[in-house]
């Protein structure tokens, strides 16, 4: 069964939902607590997450560093814009790989469904002719490339 | 000027749009006496369609794990109210 639907809207907008059996607040504090963080956000496996800076306040920076152990590694930073418990969290990131990618608008709700919770994020990509030339550098640096960009979205 | 035709945009300014997507590696074109046809590159497109792909996988494998996680912490609420 899948829970996950995952819906490009126009040119620039991802949007993901996911259904957890938990309620809102398990679910908003496993997004803002870096030593949850460090247990879940981790892509495919094989992959850790030894650093998690996580400031969960408005300005607040974000910094996830991965390693697969085998001399693969890349890092992620981001600012939090918007926190309200446990309902919503907005915030801005880039990946680095080493060169960073355009910021990608993050907006994660969670709402109360049934005894769980229904997620709901919203990412906006950059415009159309940026997101073309960021997909044109993916394709130059093989799947790599692509593999690390994915990361930034997770 | 065949593409440009369904457009409220002047040709030059389609040629721009064109240019950006060949750049990309979205859009092929090949020189025809004085048209330029041009087709969708099936690589490009299939780069983007992988790339949603493996962004759901790895999605889904992380709200797996987020799940067991979850799971865990109801689990010790429930024994420490104990």
């Amino acid at each position: 069964m899948s829970k996950l639907t995952l819906k490009t809207e126009g040119d620039t907008h991802v949007v993901v939902t996911r259904h957890f059996a938990a309620p809102p607040e398990a679910v908003y504090r496993a997004h803002i607590d870096p030593r949850l963080i460090q247990k879940w956000m981790l892509g495919p496996e094989g992959w850790t997450m030894p650093v998690c800076i996580n400031e969960a306040k408005p300005g607040g920076k974000i910094r996830y560093e991965w390693t697969n152990g085998k001399g693969g590694e890349f890092y992620l930073t981001g600012e939090f814009l918007e926190l309200e418990p446990y309902s919503r969290i907005v915030h801005v990131e880039r990946m680095h790989l080493p060169d960073p990618t355009p910021d990608n608008h993050v907006e994660t709700r969670f709402e109360a469904d049934g005894t769980g919770t229904l997620m709901t994020m919203r990412m906006t990509l950059p415009d159309a002719q940026t997101r073309a030339a960021m997909l044109a550098t993916g394709m130059e640096r093989g799947m790599e490339a692509s593999y690390v960009r994915l990361e930034s979205m997770i | 000027m065949e593409l440009a035709r369904p457009f409220e945009m002047t040709q030059p300014a389609i040629s721009q749009h064109l240019k950006v997507l060949e750049d990309a590696g979205l859009v092929m074109s090949r020189v025809e006496g004085t048209k330029r046809p041009r087709r969708l590159a099936k690589p490009g497109v299939q780069a983007i369609d992988q790339w949603i792909a493996m962004l759901r996988k790895a999605l889904e494998r992380n709200y797996d794990r987020l799940d067991k996680l979850l799971a865990g912490m109801e689990q010790e609420k429930r024994g420490e109210k104990r």
